[in-house]
Order: structure tokens, then C-alpha cells, then sequence
């Protein structure tokens, strides 16, 4: 029966179908007629893409239920012993085949002349979008919309001119009420920051909508009475309305909730005994151990943010806050550990030299006592090489906003690519360490670390080729040590001749392991403050070199543990180590990726516990009490053992 | 005679206007049932709800047992309809609607078709646009006969109808389908015509039926032709 119908459409819209064709024929026919006049051939695939396709489409789906409304046939076709579906998708099947014949010759048209490539790319620039792929998909996706609206209104007994024409006005009217919500107030930062994230909200709203009114017109058909017109359009619309608010909420949940792909993401912060802070692309959480469930500390909706390590119960942060394209402003917000008390530090509104307008915000550092906040800035309209950072300190509260001069460290003139990092702030000296990064005259990158006395106002140079041992984990947790690496190279994984550490109240370096070409990483204190774990790559026989896990006590003076577990730099950047929070084990990813081991701290293996299946791609261990928590690289989500029960759970 | 349509507390209206309240109906298999109504009282509301071309406000319709509900088709493939107003697809030829119908019903049966298209002098290729109403009943009329229909409502079929076609029709076909055991509703304002062929008479109005009564036992009691029997029944008397 389907068949039936469907060629039965295909004949009665055969005239149509052969006028689109004819102009579509001419209109790419002109294309190799007019070699010599490139103008004339862009605006013929101007016309192509942008009205005849769209019209096209509007034509076909206007004509969709047309035979049996101008005819009154309708109550013959629906007397026949075939469902109202079965009509319907014959219908629509159809309609789309002859759209599709239509696509599928100027896909030909496309792939076989390059001249027809060029120009279709340039339609491109008016919907501000660069895609990977040359073909114009806008006009694809824009035309087969027009086709599912005028077709779902098709079913309406109204004339053709008014069907048209208001097939029309919804088609083109709602993607560009969606369109420009989308780039306004509800999603300002998304068309701004991530303009594919902003079109594809709009393809999702348009295939959203497109099922709205496809929905609307399946509905009328199978329940309303096609005899009463009005009755008819009255039932579209009830049908039609809870549709499109379904559409809306759903172009507003994808806006706001749905990250890209490849712009999500999880990332561990940091960890202490009790809680472990990961920033996400929706905000900032904090995984209670005790409450065994993850806690918002705060919901940014914006990916570019700093992160503090929280101190004394306080978490700094800063988020975008995005009035209008025009109008965007980095803030500064602390937040307790409990989720409460958030509190804005700096921002629209703050007082002084400080200019909302025109700030990056390139690190932040919250003192240990958690009241006030230092923050590393930079002009936001010279972001590129040349421009110079500043120093600011602020209370939690926003008072005190204070610039602090930086001119010793900027003395050497040494501007070119400059960045500096907050790498501790003491606690028993009001210290700020500061790295410097800078590109040497001979094109080098060098490294140097600084000291800045917040009570003396003193800011001086204490070591050059120096790197924070990690990223993250170099301050000791009694924040009095800072481990770091000694190092003429550039990189900051390359060879290094020291692993050593700062004691920050005498600013004194002690040596803990030396070699000419070491290579450390994963460098982490105990939870005393006693002992480092790292990894070191050794050379091993045969060429081969193989990764260790080393244990060093400050106490005993030298590595107490060592034990071998990758022979590649790929398995070695699977491991992934954590001390437990009483400092008795240590859990490690096992080079395979489907299990984790825990070891004693003579680095012996003391157990081992499988991954789940669902787990893929297993990053980043962090432990909380008697609980391990793992990233899931892949799918970007955290998942939580219990390393009593030995189960796992997903818990973000 | 066992039951095959029943209608309980069907209503339809238009607007403000009920054309059906409350209407009930049993239908036996096997008889000719002849519906008589003024204009407007709902014999065509009646068989368009009873081929699920519009659905009925509320009532229920059950065939062979089964209840049908609007949006059903399986049911029709049992049903034959000679649709009042004769619209077809214009575009389609004569033997285009006669293929396009034979892939609905499983006991289509193509030699009658092209046999009725030959009785009543239907061009095969013409296109149904260029017919006439007259042409167009009968059109319609040799594709319900070619489902070979267990039930066919024949919405007032012989009124376009030529009178040869007509006494041709009335005389033989109706009494050829009654023959094979096809339940025939024929609804007419045409009374006369039913007289020949009617077994059961049923009478619409108000959108109920004033008379449902074997059509024998109406004339014995009236004593008076059906035209008359009609008048009197309508006007409340």
C-alpha cells in the first residue's frame, strides 16, 4: 500500500517535480556557459542555494496534501481500507525522494567541477560560519525545514497562495528567532566562544521545531475532522503549541546543558583528605567522601575560568560574565567548600585602576588563610606577545584591591611571549612564588622562579632554570615545602639534572635526587609532607627505557622504593598514581588500563582491583578518605571505588 | 441472520448544529437495509463516519463483535462505498483508479471491474477529470463492487445516474449483491427506488432513527406506498 501511494505521489506531483528540475538543470547549466563571467555564475549559485533550493522545497511540501484538498479527495482516499500514517509517510517519502533527486544532482554538479565548489563555499560568510566541509549543508538543512513545514501545513484545507505564504514566513522566521536567541541573551557566550556550538544549537532547535510542526501535522491528521476547516486548523494549533514548547525547551537545554564534543570535560583540581574539586564544563564540583556524592560548588556555563586550590575551606575562581558581545567581564568569586557563602571579590564595579572591560584574568591564588586573593592579569585587548601582566592582591570581600609593582621582574626587558604562574603562597611566610616564562634573545625558553614578599614588598629573583615539579601536587601539604626540578632545558617534561625542594619560610633549596638526564613526572607529596612519589624514565639495556615508581624520604635522605612498571612512553602516560589519605598505600592505574593497583609505599603490590567495563578510558586518581575517584577520558565522567566494598560507582 | 454492524449512542454535530444524537443501529448480515432522511439529517454524516472518513463525536461501532474506532482501516477492507459526491483523483485515467484501488483489497477482483467498466460504457484510458457525475458514480460503483464487499454503503448512489443505468442497477446488481449474501445500507431521499429493493427500512430524523422495522411488515401496516409511508413519518404523523 505504501508503494502503492507513494508512486501515486510521485505521478501527481511529476509536473511540478519536472518544472524544478528544468530550473535547476538551467540554473547549473549556466554555469559552463558562462565561464568567462565569474560574478555572474557566483550570484546563479547564490540563487541556486539560497532561493531555489529553499523554494523548492517549499513548493514540493505546499504540495503535499494539495490533489486531495483542491480535488476533495480526501474523503475517497481516506475511505480506502489504509491508515492515515501509511498515507502520510507515503506522502513525505516522496516528497523527500524528489528533494533528494534535486540535492543529489547538484551534489554531482558539486563533487565533479571545481569552479562549482569555490563559489557554493561563499554563502558561507553571511551565516558567519566556516565549515570543515565545503558542501553547503546550511542550505540542505534550511531547505529540508521549509519542506517539512510547508508540508505539515499542506494538510490544512487552506488555500494554496495563504499556505505558502505562511509556510514561508514560519520557515524562515522561526530558525532566525532561534538564531538570534541563541546569540543573544540566552546564549551570548556560546555564539561568541564556540560559534559551532551556537550553530549547532540552531541545527538541533530547527530539527526540534521541524518535528514540532511534524508532529502538529500527524496529529490533526489522525484525529481531527478534515470536513471542518476550521475544527481542523483549531486541532493543528493545539497539537502544534505543546510541541513547540517541548522544541524551545529542548533548544534551550541543548544551548545551556549539552556540551560539544571534545568541550567537555573533567578535570581534577585538586585533592585533599576529605574532598576533591574537579572543574567541569558546567562549573565547579566537589566530590564529599563522607556523603559519598558530588556537590556543586558553583555553575559558571562558561568553559574559560582559574581555579584555586581551596584554602581554608575558601575555593577562588574566576568566570566570564557576558552581558552582550560588547559587554564582557572577567570576575573573581570565592565560594566555602560547603557550596555556600559565595561571595564576589572582583568584577563589574570594582573600584581603582581595575578595568572589567579590558582583563584577562591569567591566574589567581588564594592565600592559605583564605582571605585574600592574589591575581595575575593581563590587558585583554593585547593578549598577543609584548603585552605586560600585572600583580593585584584583593580581599575575599572585595576590598583592598591593590596593584603591586612588578618591575624587578620586568627589569631584564625580557618581554617577548612572557607568562607568569602562581606556583605557592606560603603559609608561615606571606610568600608568593611566582614562575616566570619568558623567550631569551637567542629564542630559548627559560624559567625562573620568583618571590614576592607581601609584607615587605620585596619582589626578587631566587632561582633561574627552575620548574614546579608538577603542575599540580609541588606544594607540600603543610604548604611549606614546594618541590621543584632543576633544568636547562626549555621543556617542561624534558631532562632535568635535579629533583630538589623549596623550603618557603628560609627560601633554601635542598637536592633530593641528581642525574644529568632525568626525567621526572608525576611528582607528589605524602600526605605527611614526608616522602615524594614520582616517576622517572631510566635508560634501560638494549635501548629500551623503562619507567619507574620511586618513593623518596626526607628522613632516611635518599629513594626508599623503586619499581619499574612501563618500558614505553605511552604506558608510562597511562600511569597514574595517588597517595591515600592516611599515607599506608598508594593506588595506581595499571599500565593496561583495566585495572588499579595498590601498592604499599616499599612500592609492592598489595592488591588490585578491576575496572568497570563502562570505564574506557581511565584518567587522573585522585583519593578521598577510603575512596578512589577516576576520570573518565573518554566519556568525560568521574567514577568513584570504594576501596572497602570494592565497588564502583558513577557519580558525575 | 447473525449481527454484523452495531451502533450504539452515536452523535456527530457541525458547529451548533447535531446532525446524529444518540443513534443506534443494528445491522444483520445478509439484508438490505434502505435509509431514508430529508436533505441534511445525516445519511451521508452516517456513512462517512461508518468508512472512517470523519470521526463521530462520541458512540461506539462495532462489526462482527470488534469495536472500530476512528483512524482504523483494516475493517474497510470489507467495505464497499459509493460516496455521495463522486470526487476521485482528476489526474488518474479510469484504469489508473481501478489499479490504484486493487492494491486495498485482498479479494479485488479486476475481471469484474473491467466488466462493469464495459456495462457501463467507461472509457479505460479517459481520465476521471473529463468524466461526468454520472460516469463518476458509476466509476465508483464498479470499484466497490470489484472489492467484492461484505457490507456496502451506497451514499445516495442512482441520483446522477441515467434512468437505464438506474432501473439496470436497482434491478439486477443490487439484487445480484443481495443474492450473495452482501449486507447492502442504501441511503436515498429517493423513496421510490427503494421500494424495489429494500428488506428493512430505517428513517432518519432529528438525528435518530424514527422507524427501524422490516420493510413487509411497514406496508402491511400502513397499508399506503413508501412514498407516502415517508411523508407521513416525517411530518410526525
Amino acid at each position: 500500500m505504501f508503494t502503492t501511494l507513494f508512486f501515486k505521489e510521485w505521478r501527481e506531483k511529476a509536473l511540478i517535480f519536472s518544472f524544478e528540475l528544468s530550473i535547476l538543470a538551467v540554473l547549473l547549466g549556466a554555469q559552463f556557459f558562462l565561464q568567462q563571467k565569474k560574478d555572474i555564475r557566483e550570484w546563479l549559485i547564490y540563487a541556486v542555494l539560497l532561493l531555489f533550493f529553499p523554494f523548492a522545497a517549499l513548493i514540493l511540501g505546499a504540495a503535499g496534501f494539495e490533489s486531495e484538498n483542491r480535488q476533495e479527495a480526501w474523503a475517497y482516499l481516506f475511505s480506502r481500507p489504509v491508515s492515515r500514517l501509511v498515507v502520510w509517510l507515503a506522502k513525505l517519502a516522496a516528497l523527500v525522494s524528489m528533494f533528494t533527486v534535486l540535492w543529489l544532482i547538484f551534489l554531482a554538479a558539486w563533487a565533479a567541477f571545481p569552479a562549482v565548489r569555490e563559489l557554493a563555499s561563499g554563502p558561507r560568510v553571511l551565516l558567519e560560519y566556516v565549515a570543515e566541509s565545503g558542501f553547503p549543508w546550511w542550505s540542505v538543512g534550511l531547505s529540508a525545514f521549509l519542506l517539512i513545514v510547508a508540508f505539515s501545513l499542506s494538510l490544512l484545507r487552506a488555500r494554496q497562495f495563504n499556505l505558502l505564504f505562511v509556510a514561508l514566513l514560519l520557515g524562515l522566521s522561526s530558525p532566525a528567532v532561534a538564531w538570534g536567541l541563541i546569540i543573544s541573551k540566552v546564549g551570548g557566550f556560546m555564539a561568541w566562544l564556540a560559534p559551532e556550538k551556537a550553530l549547532r544549537t540552531l541545527l538541533i532547535s530547527l530539527v526540534l521545531m521541524a518535528l514540532a510542526f511534524v508532529g502538529a501535522s500527524l496529529l490533526t491528521l489522525v484525529r481531527a475532522d478534515h470536513s471542518q476547516p476550521r475544527k481542523q486548523m483549531r486541532s493543528f494549533a493545539v497539537s502544534f503549541v505543546p510541541f513547540l514548547v517541548l522544541a524551545l525547551a529542548g533548544t534551550v537545554a541543548t544551548a545551556l546543558f549539552i556540551p560539544l564534543p571534545g568541550h567537555n570535560f573533567v578535570s581534577l583540581v585538586t585533592s585533599s583528605g576529605d574532598n576533591a574539586v574537579y572543574a567541569t564544563e558546567r562549573g565547579i564540583l566537589a566530590y564529599d567522601a563522607a556523603a559519598g556524592r558530588i556537590r556543586w560548588l558553583a555553575k559558571t556555563r562558561s568553559e574559560l575560568y582559574q581555579l584555586s586550590s581551596p584554602a581554608n575551606g575558601r575555593l577562588a575562581y574566576s568566570v566570564l560574565d557576558i552581558k552582550s558581545r560588547r559587554d564582557v567581564a572577567q570576575e573573581v568569586w570565592t565560594v566555602g567548600m560547603d557550596g555556600r557563602d559565595r561571595r564576589l571579590a572582583v568584577g563589574r564595579g570594582s573600584p581603582g585602576p581595575w578595568d572589567p572591560a579590558n582583563t584577562d584574568i591569567m591566574g589567581l591564588m588564594i592565600r592559605p588563610d583564605g582571605r585574600s586573593i592574589a591575581l595575575l592579569t593581563r590587558a585583554a585587548s593585547s593578549r598577543s606577545k609584548g603585552a605586560l601582566p600585572a600583580l593585584w592582591t584583593v580581599n575575599v570581600d572585595g576590598t583592598g584591591l591593590e596593584r603591586l609593582p612588578l618591575d624587578a621582574l620586568l627589569a631584564d626587558g625580557t618581554t617577548e611571549n612572557l607568562w607568569l604562574f602562581f606556583m605557592a603562597w606560603g603559609r608561615t611566610a606571606n610568600v608568593l612564588v611566582i614562575l616566570k616564562r619568558h623567550s631569551s634573545q637567542s629564542g630559548q625558553t627559560q624559567f625562573g622562579l620568583w618571590a614576592y614578599d607581601l609584607d615587605r614588598r620585596t619582589l626578587s629573583k631566587f632561582e633561574d632554570g627552575v620548574l614546579p615539579a608538577s603542575w599540580r601536587g609541588s606544594m607540600s601539604p603543610r604548604e611549606d615545602r614546594l618541590a621543584i626540578k632543576l633544568s636547562s632545558g626549555s621543556n617542561l617534561g624534558g631532562p632535568v639534572t635535579a629533583l630538589a625542594f623549596f623550603d618557603l619560610a628560609t627560601m633554601k633549596r635542598t637536592a633530593l635526587v641528581e642525574g644529568t638526564d632525568l626525567v621526572l613526572s608525576r611528582v607528589q607529596w605524602d600526605p605527611a609532607g614526608e616522602r615524594l612519589l614520582f616517576q622517572v624514565k631510566r635508560p634501560a639495556p638494549e635501548g629500551r627505557a623503562d619507567y619507574a615508581n620511586a618513593v623518596y624520604s626526607l628522613a632516611a635522605g635518599k629513594v626508599v622504593a623503586e619499581e619499574a612498571f612501563a618500558s614505553s612512553d605511552r604506558e608510562a602516560w597511562m600511569i597514574w598514581t595517588a597517595w591515600m589519605p592516611d599515607g599506608r598505600s598508594i593506588v595506581a592505574l595499571d599500565s593496561d588500563g583495566r585495572s588499579l593497583k595498590v601498592l604499599s609505599p616499599e612500592l609492592k603490590e598489595t592488591g588490585r582491583i578491576a575496572l568497570p567495563a563502562r570505564l574506557k578510558k581511565p584518567e587522573d586518581a585522585a583519593t578521598v578518605g577510603r575512596q578512589v575517584l577516576i576520570v573518565d577520558g573518554q566519556t568525560d565522567s568521574l567514577w568513584r571505588l570504594d576501596l572497602d566494598t570494592k565497588r564502583w560507582k558513577r557519580v558525575f | 441472520m447473525s449481527e454484523l454492524l452495531r451502533i450504539k449512542g452515536l452523535s456527530k454535530s457541525f458547529g451548533r448544529k447535531a446532525v446524529l444524537k444518540d443513534f443506534d443501529l443494528t445491522v444483520e448480515s445478509g439484508r438490505v437495509y434502505g435509509l431514508l432522511g430529508c436533505n441534511g439529517e445525516g445519511k451521508t454524516t452516517l456513512a462517512r463516519i461508518l468508512m472512517g472518513v470523519i470521526p463521530a463525536d462520541g458512540g461506539d461501532i462495532s462489526y462482527k463483535g470488534r469495536r472500530i474506532t476512528f483512524g482504523q482501516s483494516a475493517y474497510k477492507r470489507e467495505f464497499g462505498y459509493v460516496p455521495e459526491d463522486p470526487f476521485f483523483f482528476d489526474d488518474m485515467t479510469v484504469r489508473g483508479l481501478i489499479d490504484f484501488n486493487g492494491r486495498f483489497y485482498p479479494k479485488w477482483d479486476r475481471k469484474r471491474a473491467v466488466a462493469d467498466l464495459e456495462r457501463f460504457a467507461l472509457d479505460p484510458r479517459a481520465r476521471v477529470g473529463t468524466l461526468s457525475r454520472g460516469q463518476k458514480l458509476k466509476l465508483g460503483l464498479a470499484v466497490a463492487l470489484a472489492a467484492a464487499p461484505e457490507f456496502l454503503i451506497l451514499d445516495d448512489p442512482t441520483s446522477g445516474l441515467d434512468v437505464p443505468t438506474r432501473q439496470e442497477f436497482l434491478r439486477d446488481v443490487i439484487r445480484e449483491l443481495a443474492a450473495s449474501g452482501t449486507t447492502i445500507l442504501f441511503a436515498s431521499h429517493l423513496v421510490h427506488e427503494l421500494e424495489r429493493i429494500v428488506e428493512r427500512l430505517l428513517v432518519l430524523k432529528g438525528g435518530r432513527l424514527i422507524l427501524d422495522e422490516d420493510f413487509d411488515k411497514v406496508k402491511d401496516e400502513h397499508q399506503a406506498s413508501l412514498e407516502d409511508i415517508f411523508v407521513r413519518l416525517v411530518a410526525g404523523a
